[in-house]
């Protein structure tokens, strides 16, 4: 084996374990990226070391959680109307220009600032839908494949939106190549809405909604909710 | 142990569809380890209680987050639940007054624990695997993944308390994983 592959999966180790340090964890992610999906031997070793950490937790005892616990989980486990309602296409996302036809009041329109200043800020529901009802709106289910010209911003709209766990929040990501742009972070309302304008002006490949801790640093997206290419401007 | 691998997969299947019976299922099998788990990275049985609350609901929530392709569901719950007690203890930064209690060297023997949890036979079986295959590292690679997993702390953090160079903190790693790895895939 290479040294270039023994530092590799000496990185994995650490990651597995979810020890490493910022910096490391970077670098793993990029090997995650690049190296270990083309690469046998690491992708045995990655599985493995998983599965290693995993038993580890059977050196400590076993303790039975309180009975409460299944009866909070129980009541927390709201009806799935579909078990992939949130990844099958709830959200859709409006052109930009198509806002601005109809008008959308209240919204802070910056302009010049490239990806680094995309905006997120709350929509007002009606207005979202009634975007998305115009005859020209552009909208478009989560996994379509849409080329993007330069979109000034898009309505993000979802229904059935699970909230995540206790302590993290979604954060929402425009990619641009290898970059990765984070905008803001959202929940849903008590109904599990979702109605979010994103203002951004400059060109974009992919919006990622992440899962991540509401306490970490927003330095790279985190596991994706789900993810779609750009809307396409109008 | 590979009909209970089977049998979580078929578990996961039915929870996909919505399997309220599933989900009990999978939480009579494994909660105690979970809570064991995140109780001794706790040490706190309140943060515990919400950790294994979160990562159920998780589970819930996302099923498809499992590919029964990349390994045993088991592997995957554990993960999740160490990762969330992980995420717990570093934000609330009290890793230092806890990491004594917690990751002591030595299997802990808790209190109001164990003899009340039944097991599953094959879980029971791992264990000891699991804690032979402990006790044959060497005290340097057993202190570092004790404190790395069991203490959630870094090897940036590691190397800072035992005064060692960081590469030593990943060679130990490294190596105690591949020994474990070795001593675990023989018994499997």
């Amino acid at each position: 084996m290479s040294t270039d592959h023994d530092r590799i999966q000496e990185l994995l180790a650490g990651y597995a374990l979810r020890a490493l340090s910022v910096e490391d964890a970077a670098e793993a992610d990029h090997v995650l990226d690049e190296h270990v999906p083309a690469c046998e031997d690491c992708r045995a070793t990655l599985a493995a070391f998983d599965g290693v950490t995993a038993d580890l937790a059977l050196a400590t005892d076993p303790v039975s959680p309180p009975e409460l616990l299944l009866a909070r989980l129980h009541r927390d486990m709201e009806p799935r109307r579909s078990p992939r309602a949130w990844q099958a296409g709830r959200i859709v996302a409006v052109a930009a220009s198509v806002v601005l036809i109809v008008g959308v009041t209240g919204l802070a329109l910056t302009r010049g600032g490239g990806l680094a200043d995309a905006q997120l800020a709350a929509a007002d529901i009606n207005q979202a839908l009634a975007a998305a009802q115009e005859p020209d709106a552009e909208t478009q289910e989560v996994g379509e494949t849409t080329e993007v010209t330069q979109p000034d911003g898009f309505y993000l709209f979802g229904e059935d939106v699970p909230h995540p766990a206790t302590g993290e929040v979604y954060r929402l990501w425009l990619l641009s190549g290898d970059e990765s742009h984070y905008v803001g972070e959202f929940l849903p309302n008590e109904a599990g809405i979702v109605a979010l304008r994103v203002v951004v002006d400059g060109e974009f490949d992919d919006v990622v909604v992440s899962v991540e801790p509401a306490a970490s640093e927003p330095t790279s997206p985190g596991s994706p909710a789900w993810q779609s290419p750009a809307p396409a401007a109008a | 142990m590979q009909d209970v691998a089977v049998e979580d997969v078929e578990l996961h299947r039915r929870l996909v569809g919505g399997d309220r019976g599933a989900f009990d299922e999978l939480y009579r099998r494994y909660s105690g380890i979970a809570f064991g788990l995140a109780r001794r990275l706790t040490a706190d049985a309140s943060l515990a209680q919400d950790v294994v609350h979160d990562a159920y609901m998780a589970l819930w929530r996302a099923p498809e987050a499992y590919d029964p392709t990349r390994g045993a569901f088991r592997t995957f719950l554990l993960a999740l639940v160490h990762h969330r007690a992980v995420d717990v203890i570093r934000r609330e930064e009290r890793m230092r007054a806890r990491t004594e209690k917690a990751a002591n060297l030595e299997p802990s023997v808790d209190e109001d624990v164990a003899d009340a949890v039944t097991e599953e036979s094959f879980l029971v079986v791992r264990r000891q695997q699991v804690r032979e295959a402990l006790g044959d590292l060497s005290p340097d690679q057993r202190q570092v993944l004790e404190m790395a997993y069991f203490g959630g702390r870094t090897q940036v953090q590691i190397a800072e308390e035992l005064q060692i160079p960081l590469g030593t903190v990943k060679t130990r790693t490294f190596a105690a994983l591949r020994k474990l790895r070795a001593a675990l895939e023989e018994t499997e």
